[in-house]
């Protein structure tokens, strides 16, 4: 990926909150590329909401405080542009579905981007159906948004900020307020975002085992820095380091490094960090019956 | 036998009149009973508990709590045997420190002072909150505000304990934390409905899961029988914990006599296959 | 939680009244609200509520429209009590009976009576216009006739947030209650008031994040989804109604035959009879509603 030119690059950026005494940033370095799926993980106050509020320029616009370094977002510098300017490159969902809710039906909802950028009304209904469709919820326009169950509101916001033609959606812990009906909805919209879209998609997210199966890199913070950056499964074999940041690994990545630590055992390969690399390092180590 | 803490009798749960969302439960809970109620949302599982505290009355059927009929008690009286934590601290805090907040329950309880003292003693050593005893409630971040609204029904010394998705916005080491003081609860004599869609507190820490499903009690079962029930776990959208499903397929295959509930548990299973020990020790 | 609903929104359906434009139906209140306020003829008045009356049945609307009433009719008859015995009409007032402290005078009823009927007959068009419109339609109506793009936007989010907030408070009030709150009184405001308001403000705040994030902000020319299609029924409602309107004007202003206050006579009978149901539907409505609030 070294002749590629980044879609979104951090440089040396620090932050601290208007009032704070430490900083919530401390010199986070990131090359993000088109396409990818970023799984952001982390502590409550690690950094990861912060982080995530700098890439559609929320902070420095919106929110007060002391910004060093750099966010550039498609050439962008976010400190030149303000949030409203961004949101046809960046979209955003945030982790209470209600509260980026205000209109009176799913259409308007959608509408009120394209409203904001000022599209024709004429172009809004074949990009409503379109956005609608993305995400599961066609037939659905007329509804009030608040009727909808927590994980339609989630993927009604993802619809919104689609229809503005964002390259990149960043995803602040999409599935922490719904059920998991919800939850496999919203994840299955993401996935079939940047599989078929090529869209890039940043998310934080504490279901490690959900993000070992879709991202393609995971980033980990722990007080404001970066400590992880990879594959997952480079990151995840790093158990002890996890831990310490108070974070889990998958299940199976567990059971695979304890039993290489704390059992003696001869795993002798990478870590599964999935239930199906597990299942094809162990099943052929039972003897006799296969079907 | 010791007499249930909890029991439903023929429970029916009518809204308006005409929408059904809990049909005919019939259900015994016993003192010191770890269980986990699931079930998607609007599968009538948040109305069934609700009928605990007395929150709801039944359409028809019974509720008892330790013996006695909910019907003609009020949300107040009960609230003294049967604690309900809500799911978002933040519909139950508005006090201006932590103390306060932790005095509220057993001031409405009319306790003499001494006594509402020594309970929010009790709480702010039973839930660590002793360096935030001063703050405001609302300026704690939420996995530990989620810890004071616990603390903040713990200090009612209810007979029963029901969490609202207690892990819901919670990171790693505060779900640790409440795993934890679930233990701890039931240890003091408590029992503990936990109302959740945590999938590795329903295999780890509860020791009976009751299903609901479309209004309907569906299945009532140990963990390891619920886990191993494809069928079941699919038709409520639940989806077993990765050690689980490993285990659950290599099951399936005839390779494995039961399903593992933790990584803990699987470790003596799957140790000999890599030549290392099978019982737990120093490495 | 089920159950919760604010009394004034659209009531779906399918009769002329639902089908005919927003605009014209916004002109026709807004026209009353001008007549009603220019006239005291209890006639004219009665006229237009019995008018009123005639589009809520076409609309089928009069149970909810019914169940609004309910709690705003009781308020209004307080208007004949304390006007019968305090007219808000110049002097010489004429005495018809005396009840101990009070007087009810000739002028106090007439006064009371006709505000009343203003009041009804102003809520009634209202009412059956936002009962019969999409919110949506009403509020590209009213941007179409020129109210700004925010206000706008700020009148739908209230809109919006009333039944969020009601249903909030629902919650927060059970979830005080399981910690033993006695659920009256003034000990029970703050925990029942004090996490719904922060919980707003939380509310407000992410949600001007959002919006940025979706370019609300943004200086350049907005263009509007919703719209509103106005047909030839349509003009010709609205002519007619205008005309109508200017026609009625015309001659209320230009008849002083039309002043009744003091050739309508109230017979003393008539005048206690009045005066006391008003005041019993009042303080009825009053006990009633405290019950209510403390049953909560």
């Amino acid at each position: 990926m070294s002749g590629e030119k980044p879609i979104l690059e951090i440089k040396d950026l620090t932050f601290t909150y208007a009032g704070a005494e430490t900083p919530a940033l401390k010199n986070i370095n990131l090359q993000i590329f088109e396409g990818e799926y970023v799984a952001l993980l982390g502590l409550n106050g690690s950094g990861k909401t912060t982080l995530q509020l700098c890439i559609n320029a929320v902070i420095p616009h919106m929110i007060m405080g002391d910004m060093e370094g750099s966010v550039t977002v498609q050439d962008l510098d976010t400190a030149e542009y303000p949030t409203r300017e961004l949101a046809k490159i960046v979209g955003v969902v945030f982790d209470n579905p209600e509260f980026q809710l205000s209109q009176m039906s799913v259409a308007e909802e959608i509408a009120l981007g394209l409203e904001n950028l000022g599209v024709a009304v004429e172009e809004m209904n074949p990009i409503i159906h379109e956005v609608l469709d993305i995400v599961g919820l066609s037939g659905l326009g007329d509804r009030s948004p608040f009727e909808l169950s927590g994980g339609q509101q989630q993927r009604l916001s993802i619809a919104a900020a689609l229809a503005m033609r964002p390259q990149i959606l960043v995803m602040d812990e999409p599935t922490s307020n719904v059920d998991p009906i919800g939850k496999e909805e919203v994840f299955a919209v993401a996935a079939k975002l940047n599989r078929e879209r090529k869209m890039t998609v940043i998310m934080a997210e504490h279901e490690v085992e959900v993000m070992a199966a879709y991202a393609n890199r995971i980033i980990v913070m722990d007080h404001g820095e970066v400590i992880l950056n990879g594959t997952p499964t480079e990151v995840f074999s790093q158990l002890d380091v996890l831990e310490k940041a108070g974070l889990r690994v998958p299940q199976v990545t567990e059971m695979a490094y304890r039993l290489e630590h704390d059992r003696s055992a001869h795993w002798n390969s990478v870590y599964p960090v999935t239930t199906e690399e597990a299942f094809q390092r162990i099943a052929p180590l039972f003897g006799g019956k296969h079907d | 036998m010791t007499n249930p803490v909890i029991e439903c009798q023929n429970v029916w749960h009518i809204y308006g009149g005409s929408v059904t969302a809990v049909q005919d439960v019939s259900l015994k809970i016993y003192p010191g009973e770890i269980i986990g109620i699931i079930g998607q949302n609007g599968s009538g599982k948040t109305t069934l508990v609700k009928h605990f505290n007395g929150l709801l009355k039944p359409t028809k059927g019974k509720v008892l709590v330790n013996g006695r009929d909910t019907g003609p008690m009020r949300v107040q009286e009960l609230s003294a045997s049967v604690g309900y934590v809500f799911q978002n601290p933040n519909h139950q805090l508005f006090a201006r420190t932590v103390e306060a907040e932790l005095e509220f329950g057993p001031r409405n309880l009319g306790l003499p002072e001494d006594e509402v003292i020594d309970r929010r003693e009790k709480a702010i050593e039973f839930f660590g909150l002793e360096p935030l005893r001063h703050s405001h409630p609302y300026r704690i971040g939420f996995p530990l505000r989620k810890l004071v609204g616990m603390a903040s029904v713990y200090t009612m010394r209810p007979a029963v304990f029901i969490l609202d998705e207690p892990t819901t916005g919670q990171d790693n080491v505060t779900t640790r934390i409440v795993y934890r003081l679930i233990h701890r609860l039931r240890d003091e004599g408590s029992t503990v409905l936990c109302v959740a869609h945590d999938m590795i507190l329903l295999a780890e820490v509860v020791e009976r899961m009751v299903v609901m499903r479309d209004s309907l009690l569906i299945a009532d079962a140990r963990p390891r029988e619920v886990f191993s029930d494809r069928a079941l776990m699919g038709s409520t959208h639940l989806l077993p914990p990765q050690i689980t499903e490993l285990t659950l397929r290599l099951k399936e295959q005839g390779k494995l006599p039961q399903v593992s509930l933790s990584v803990s548990e699987s470790l003596d299973v799957f140790a000999p296959l890599f030549g290392g020990k099978s019982e737990g020790g120093q490495a | 939680m089920r159950g919760v609903v604010i009394p004034i929104s659209m009531v779906p359906g399918n009769s002329v009244i639902h089908r005919i434009s927003p605009l014209p139906k916004l002109l026709l209140a807004g026209c009353v609200l001008v007549l009603s306020f220019s006239t005291r003829n209890p006639a004219i008045l009665g006229a237009l509520i019995v008018l009123g009356m005639v589009m809520v049945s076409v609309a089928n609307i009069w149970k909810p429209f019914l169940r609004v009433m309910a709690i705003l009719f009781p308020i209004l008859l307080t208007l004949i009590t304390l006007q019968s015995i305090a007219p808000a009409f110049p002097r010489p007032w004429t005495p018809i009976v005396s009840m101990g402290p009070f007087t009810i005078y000739q002028e106090g009823i007439y006064s009371g009576v006709t505000m009343v009927e203003r009041a009804t007959s102003m809520t009634i068009f209202a009412l059956a216009a936002i009962m019969t419109t999409h919110p949506s339609d009403l509020f590209a109506s009213l941007q179409k006739i020129g109210m700004p793009y925010v206000l706008n936007f700020i009148l739908t989010m209230t809109l919006q947030l009333i039944p969020i907030l009601q249903k909030e408070f629902t919650t927060v009030l059970s979830a005080q209650k399981s910690r033993g709150l006695k659920g009256t009184g003034f000990a029970a405001v703050l925990p029942s008031m004090v996490p719904v308001f922060v919980g707003a403000i939380e509310r407000v705040q992410q949600l001007s994040i959002s919006l940025e994030s979706r370019a609300f902000g943004s200086s350049g020319a907005k263009t509007s989804y919703r719209s509103v299609k106005v047909s030839w029924v349509d003009y010709l409602l609205m002519l007619l109604t205008t005309f109508g309107t200017c026609g009625l004007l015309y001659w209320i202003i230009t008849d002083p035959s039309l002043d009744w206050s003091r050739t309508l006579i109230f017979a003393p009978w008539l005048a206690i009879t009045l005066f006391t149901l008003a005041t019993i539907g009042f303080l009825i409505f009053v006990i009633i509603a405290i019950r209510v609030v403390l049953r909560a």
